[in-house]
C-alpha cells in the first residue's frame, strides 16, 4: 500500500501544481481585464465629461473574447439608473489610460437591463452593427 | 503516515491504543522556549480573525456594496459602528488576513505541546469562545456575498403563502411578493434544486414575513453549524484526534465563517447531517470500552467485528441504520452528500450485519423522504437527478475547469468538457471505492469524493469547498486536510484580482 500511497501523493502534487498554475494564470488574466476596465471607465468619464462613480461596464454584450466593452452611466447627476443613460462601445489599445469610443446609444431612465428594445439614439458602430432596435436607432 | 505516543494511526487506519480515551493528536514535545510564544501568537491570530470578520460585517451593514446583496435592513443598528461601505479592497484584505491568521492558528493547534489536563481544558474553552464569537459576529450582521438565502425564502413563500409549487416554478411566479425584489437575477426563473426535506424545513419560516424568515434562516444556519462543530469535536475525540484542532480547523475557517455562515447557506444543514452520519458509525464511549475489553479477553461481542476492525467503529446496527438514514436525510437537503453512502457500505472492516443496517436505514429514509416529497410537491419534488443535471451545466468564474480552460487558451468550458469532467469524477469515485474496499478509511474516501466533486464542478462557489472540511479533520489521512485547505487557498487567491487592479 505504501507504493500506492506514493503514487497517489505524486499525482495529487501534480494536480495541485496544475490547479495552482491555472489559478495564478486566471488572476493575471483577470488583472489585465481589470486594467482594461479601468481604462474604459476613465474613457467614459472623459468622453461624457461626467466624473460619476456609478458606472456599469459590460464585457459580455459585444463578446467576452473580443475585448470590446460597453460602459453605461447617467447623463445627469442622480442614483445609478435613475436618469437617462448613455452607453459607449469602447475597444482598442489602452493609450494614456484610455481607449477609443466607437459608438453607443441611450437608455431610458430607470432601465437596469441593457436590452435591444430599450436602446435609442444609436450612433457610430452601434448603428452599422445593428445592435440597436430599428425603432430606436438612426439607421 | 503518522504514529505517535497515543497510538494513533496511519492512513490505512491502524487502531488507537485506548479507544475509550479521547486522545490528543500526536502530542509533540517541544522546548519551553518554543511553547512560550505559542500562546501569544495564537491569541494574536484569534484577534485578527475577530477583527477581520467584524470589519466585513460592520462595513457590510452600511449597505450599498457589491459584496452585500440587496436586503431588508436587518443590521441597520450596526451602521454607526462601520467605517465606510464595504468595497473589494477592504473585503479582500480582511479575507487574506483571516486566511493567514487561520493557517497560523491551526498550525499552532496542530503542533502544540502535549497539554496537561487543566491546560487542555483552558485551550478548549478559548477555542470554543473564539468560534462562538466569530459565529455571533456574522449572525448579528447582514447577509454576506450571496443572494441564495432569498431564494430559499422565496421557495418557502411560494409553497406556503402563494400555493405555487417551488419545484415547477421560479420566484418570478411570485413577483408581487416582497422577497422577489431580493432574489438573485439569475435565479428568478429557476425552480428549486434543493431536496424536499430542506424545502419542508424552510416552510415554517414562510409565514414569519420577509424579515422574520431571514432571521429564521440565520438561526437555522447557526444551529446547523453548532451541530456540525459539536459532532466534529466528538468524532475527532472518538477517532483519536485532537478535538480542539478539529474545532478550530472547521469553526474558525474564514470561508466557513464569512461565506457559509455569513450567507446562511443550507449547506450547513447538509454538513450537520453528514457529521451526524459519521458520528453514528462510531460507537459511544461506553460501548467502545466494553467492546475493546471483550476483545482483549477473547469474548465475542454482540456486534461482530472482523479482525481488522477498529475499536471506535464498533457501532450497533441501530446506530448504523441511523447513519444510513442521516446520509439520505442530508441528500434530501442537498443531494451531494449522498456520495457518502457507497463508502460507508464499502468499508469491509464493518460486519456484514452493520452494512445491511446502513442500507436498511438509508432505504427506509429514502422511501419516507420521497413519499413526503411526493405528497408535498408531486413527482417534480422527488426528481433530484433532473435538478442536479440542470445545475451541473452552469459555469462559474471561480470553477477550476473554467480556470483550466483559460490556461489552455480556451474562452471557457464547452459542453464536451462537462462530459469529460463527469467521466473523471466517476473514475475517481470508483478508485476511492476500490481503496475503501481494501482497507482505506471510508471517512477519508468520502472527503476525497466531496473534494473531487467541488474541484471538477463547473459551478463552484465558496461554500462548496467547505463540504469535505469536517471530514478532513477527522479522517485518517492528513493529505485530505492539506488538499482541502490548498484548494480553499487557491479559491481565496482567485478572488484577489480586484486588489491587484482595483476597478473604480
Amino acid at each position: 500500500m505504501s507504493r500506492i500511497r506514493l503514487i497517489e501523493t505524486a499525482l495529487l502534487v501534480l494536480v495541485g501544481l496544475l490547479l495552482a498554475l491555472a489559478t495564478v494564470n486566471d488572476v493575471v488574466r483577470q488583472t489585465h481585464v481589470n486594467d482594461r476596465l479601468i481604462a474604459d471607465l476613465s474613457t467614459w468619464r472623459h468622453y461624457t465629461d461626467h466624473d460619476y462613480k456609478e458606472l456599469a461596464p459590460d464585457q459580455h454584450l459585444l463578446g467576452e473574447s473580443t475585448k470590446r466593452e460597453v460602459v453605461c452611466g447617467n447623463t445627469a447627476p442622480g442614483p445609478q439608473y435613475a436618469r437617462t443613460q448613455i452607453c459607449l462601445e469602447i475597444w482598442g489599445p489602452v493609450r494614456a489610460g484610455r481607449r477609443a469610443v466607437h459608438g453607443g446609444w441611450y437608455l431610458p431612465a430607470k432601465t437596469e437591463e441593457d436590452l435591444r428594445r430599450y436602446r435609442y439614439g444609436c450612433f457610430g458602430a452601434a448603428v452599422s452593427e445593428g445592435i440597436c432596435s430599428p425603432a430606436g436607432g438612426r439607421a | 503516515m503518522r504514529a505517535g505516543a497515543a497510538g494513533i494511526v496511519g492512513a490505512e487506519g491502524a487502531v488507537a491504543a485506548d479507544p475509550a480515551r479521547p486522545a490528543v493528536d500526536v502530542p509533540r514535545q517541544r522546548g519551553s522556549t518554543t511553547a512560550r510564544w505559542h500562546a501569544p501568537l495564537a491569541v494574536l491570530c484569534g484577534l485578527v480573525l475577530v477583527a477581520a470578520t467584524a470589519e466585513i460585517v460592520l462595513d457590510g451593514a452600511i449597505g450599498h456594496s457589491p459584496l452585500i446583496p440587496k436586503s431588508p435592513h436587518i443590521a441597520a443598528w450596526l451602521r454607526s459602528l462601520g467605517g465606510e461601505r464595504l468595497g473589494y479592497r477592504v473585503f479582500l484584505i480582511a479575507l487574506l488576513s483571516s486566511t493567514v491568521a487561520y493557517v497560523v492558528l491551526i498550525g499552532l493547534a496542530r503542533t502544540r505541546t502535549r497539554p496537561r489536563a487543566a491546560r487542555e481544558r483552558t485551550q478548549g474553552r478559548w477555542a470554543i469562545a473564539l468560534v462562538a464569537l466569530l459565529s455571533l459576529i456574522v449572525f448579528a450582521g447582514p447577509i454576506l456575498i450571496s443572494t441564495d438565502v432569498f431564494s430559499y425564502i422565496a421557495y418557502a413563500r411560494m409553497g406556503v403563502v402563494h400555493g405555487v409549487n417551488p419545484y415547477l416554478h421560479g420566484p418570478a411566479a411570485i413577483a408581487q411578493d416582497p422577497v422577489f425584489y431580493y432574489v438573485g437575477h439569475d435565479w428568478l426563473d429557476v425552480a428549486t434544486a434543493y431536496g424536499p426535506l430542506y424545502t419542508l424545513i424552510s416552510y415554517p419560516l414562510a409565514p414569519l414575513g420577509l424579515v422574520g424568515a431571514l432571521w429564521g434562516m440565520k438561526v437555522y444556519a447557526q444551529l446547523a453549524s453548532l451541530a456540525t462543530l459539536t459532532l466534529t469535536w466528538r468524532v475527532a475525540a472518538r477517532r483519536g484526534f485532537d478535538p480542539v484542532f478539529a474545532l478550530l480547523a472547521v469553526g474558525a475557517n474564514p470561508l466557513y465563517v464569512i461565506y457559509g455562515l455569513g450567507g446562511a447557506h443550507n449547506d450547513l444543514i447538509m454538513l450537520a447531517l453528514m457529521m451526524a452520519a459519521v458520528a453514528l458509525t462510531i460507537a459511544p464511549p461506553v460501548r467502545a470500552r466494553i467492546a475493546a475489553r471483550a476483545e482483549a479477553i477473547g469474548t465475542p461481542v454482540r456486534t461482530r467485528i472482523s479482525g481488522r476492525a477498529e475499536a471506535d467503529d464498533r457501532s450497533s446496527p441501530a446506530r448504523l441504520a441511523g447513519a444510513g438514514a442521516a446520509v439520505i436525510a442530508g441528500a434530501l437537503v442537498k443531494a451531494t452528500v449522498a456520495v457518502l453512502l457507497p463508502f460507508m457500505l464499502a468499508d469491509r472492516r464493518r460486519a456484514r450485519q452493520g452494512r445491511l443496517a446502513i442500507l436498511a436505514g438509508g432505504l427506509a429514509a429514502l422511501v419516507l423522504g420521497l413519499l413526503a416529497g411526493y405528497l408535498a410537491f408531486g413527482s417534480h419534488g422527488v426528481n433530484l437527478i433532473a435538478a442536479l443535471n440542470r445545475d451541473s451545466a452552469f459555469v462559474s468564474t471561480d470553477s477550476f475547469p473554467n480556470e483550466l480552460a483559460h490556461l489552455f487558451g480556451k474562452p471557457g468550458v464547452f459542453p464536451v468538457d462537462h462530459d469529460l469532467l463527469k467521466a473523471a469524477l466517476a473514475l475517481i469515485v470508483v478508485y476511492l471505492l476500490w481503496r475503501t474496499w481494501h482497507g482505506y478509511d471510508w471517512v477519508a474516501a468520502s472527503g476525497w469524493a466531496l473534494l473531487a466533486i467541488s474541484v471538477t464542478s463547473t459551478w463552484l462557489l465558496a461554500w462548496y469547498i467547505l463540504w469535505p472540511l469536517p471530514l478532513a479533520v477527522v479522517a485518517r489521512d492528513r493529505r485530505l486536510l492539506l488538499a482541502t485547505l490548498f484548494v480553499q487557498g487557491l479559491f481565496v487567491i482567485h478572488q484577489t484580482s480586484p486588489l491587484l487592479a482595483p476597478v473604480q
